[in-house]
């Protein structure tokens, strides 16, 4: 069946319309700030967010490091906790997905640490790690490991029941169907994993950083409210956006290539 | 009994004997070893010690939950925390709902709401709503209003993004199948759209409440006088541990409450999707 390509010519109201949208918010914001409409000590405009952000990127004051330090710190914090959550999550996943032994006994630890919150651990990381990086990395930790347990097991359960049975009748072992079979079909599931614990160590970085460090952008965020700098506020918020649509992306075109050299 | 496509499928029940190893991997007795354990071995770390004073046993938890419900705490009882809690929950993820389902709605039914609104929300998307916590704090002060726009905010996202992506993805064919019976661009939109996105509008609303949840911790233990996040600081700083314990148990137990409430309504609103998620 060939289909010809038909080409709909997009309205040019549909091209303007974001672009437009995109200016009015920013000219919006610069101007409720400046008019004094919204205080500056609530708010700060773009043009003095940018500002401080160049200052910041070679001057330690008022927060005592460098953008760079702050953003170096959370990705190294957030990191290190993806790729444990990833190391000790996706295996664990699997061998619960298929052998009743594991899945019996991690099972329930496992569902009574899931509904806690990973911001609930703040305290007791506190009295255990201290406020250094092992503790946030702790936190961090607990929010990747859930979802990527919950894919991997799930994709484990979505294999196709007629492969293993032909496994079985040619006489495969539990463990072999397990890793021929099992495994490559959730592969997919894992990779899918990826975005949605990335999202979760992301957002519990920041909270782990509100309550306990010296470092990062978290705190960054915390000590414009403390210091009431809003320009400081919103740097740090457009900041920890920024990072996490980068390592987004990155993860994103991890996933492709995988997913392709898994394909082939 | 069910069928598949025109066989019929017997359930058939195999008798199995009695054996040693049958009992031990038998999965619900291995449950039962787990939880057993996991309590076993939760009390004796904490009576040896072995981390120090940061970790209380069950019982101690128990005993100290038990001791809330009776006195007050910050001029509330274990009672009033949790509703303090469950109330600002309620009331952001409620805005968050209100606005975010119809809004999500509306950027996938229309291209010119989407082209408007797409490129600003695409800016704070990426932004996680504790980051929010200390502008909520600059702009509304340390009072209910600030932990209600960050429920708020971060309940928004999620809502938004699944009705519109629940709408993007429905099958084409569906729609050609309501204009081949002569059906117009509203009886598309009531007939189609909305039943399809269903159920992924309501996996987003579960997706918002975990978040409600989380923010709501995070704003408690930032600034509050009442809730189960400030339990779990007032145990911190009071350096007891059996207080911090109890408020993430509770926290665990109400969450799991809200996550049930919400799922029993959307077997209630969309039946066709049961029996289609098997987990």
């Amino acid at each position: 069946m060939a289909y010809e390509e038909v080409k709909v010519k997009k309205p040019l109201s549909l091209t303007v319309l974001p672009i437009l949208a995109i200016t009015i918010f920013f000219v919006g914001w610069q101007l409720i700030v400046d008019t004094g409409v919204v205080p500056s000590t609530m708010l700060a405009s773009p043009t003095k967010v940018i500002r401080l952000f160049i200052y910041k990127l070679t001057n330690a004051n008022p927060d005592g490091a460098v953008l760079g330090v702050h953003a170096w710190m959370s990705m190294k914090e957030a990191v290190t906790a993806y790729l444990l959550a990833m190391v000790m999550g996706v295996p664990l996943g699997l061998l619960m997905g298929w052998f009743t032994v594991v899945r019996g006994l991690a099972r329930p630890v496992f569902e009574i640490i899931r509904p806690i919150p990973p911001i609930a651990w703040i305290p007791l990381c506190i009295f255990w790690f201290g406020i250094g990086i092992w503790g946030k990395i702790f936190i961090i930790w607990i929010a990747g490991i859930v979802p990527f347990v919950i894919n991997s097991w799930v994709g484990v359960g979505m294999t196709n029941p007629t492969f293993i049975q032909m496994a079985r009748t040619y006489g495969a072992s539990d463990w072999q169907i397990f890793t021929q079979i099992c495994i490559p079909s959730a592969l997919p599931m894992v990779f899918g994993a990826l975005q949605i614990a990335l999202a979760y160590c992301w957002t519990n970085l920041v909270g782990a950083e509100l309550l306990a460090a010296d470092q990062g952008l978290g705190y960054l965020i915390s000590m414009g409210r403390r210091l009431a700098l809003p320009d400081m506020v919103v740097l740090g918020m457009v900041c920890v956006g920024i990072g996490g649509a980068i390592i987004g992306l990155i993860v994103d075109l991890l996933e492709k290539r995988l997913l392709a050299w898994i394909k082939r | 009994m069910g069928t598949v496509a025109n066989e019929v499928i017997k359930p058939v029940k195999v008798e199995r004997k009695l054996s040693f190893k049958g009992v031990i991997t038998n999965e619900y007795f291995l449950y039962v070893v787990s939880f057993v354990s996991f309590i076993a071995i939760w009390h004796f770390v904490a009576k040896a010690q072995l981390l120090g004073k940061s970790l209380a046993t069950p019982w101690e938890v128990i005993k100290e939950l038990g001791r809330m419900t009776q006195t007050t705490l910050a001029g509330k009882t274990l009672w009033g925390h949790i509703w303090a809690s469950t109330r600002r929950i309620l009331i952001g993820f409620t805005l968050g709902a209100v606005i975010g389902v119809p809004l999500g709605l509306f950027m996938a039914l229309n291209k010119y709401v989407n082209a408007v609104v797409k490129p600003i929300f695409d800016l704070f998307k990426p932004m996680p709503p504790i980051a929010w916590i200390s502008i909520a704090i600059l702009w509304f002060g340390i009072g209910e209003p600030s932990k209600i726009f960050i429920i708020f905010i971060g309940s928004l996202v999620p809502c938004l993004l699944n009705s519109y992506n629940g709408i993007r993805i429905i099958d084409e064919e569906l729609y050609d199948v309501v204009r081949v019976l002569g059906g117009n661009r509203r009886d598309e939109i009531l007939q189609v759209s909305f039943p399809a996105a269903f159920p992924a509008l309501f996996a987003g609303l579960q997706i918002s409440l975990s978040i409600a949840w989380t923010c709501v911790l995070a704003a408690e233990l930032v600034s509050a006088r009442s809730g189960l996040g400030w339990i779990i600081i007032r145990g911190m700083k009071l350096t007891k541990p059996e207080l911090v314990l109890g408020g993430m148990a509770i926290i665990a137990i109400v969450a799991m409450g809200t996550t049930l409430l919400i799922s029993g309504l959307e077997k209630f609103i969309c039946p066709w999707k049961r029996g289609i998620e098997g987990l």
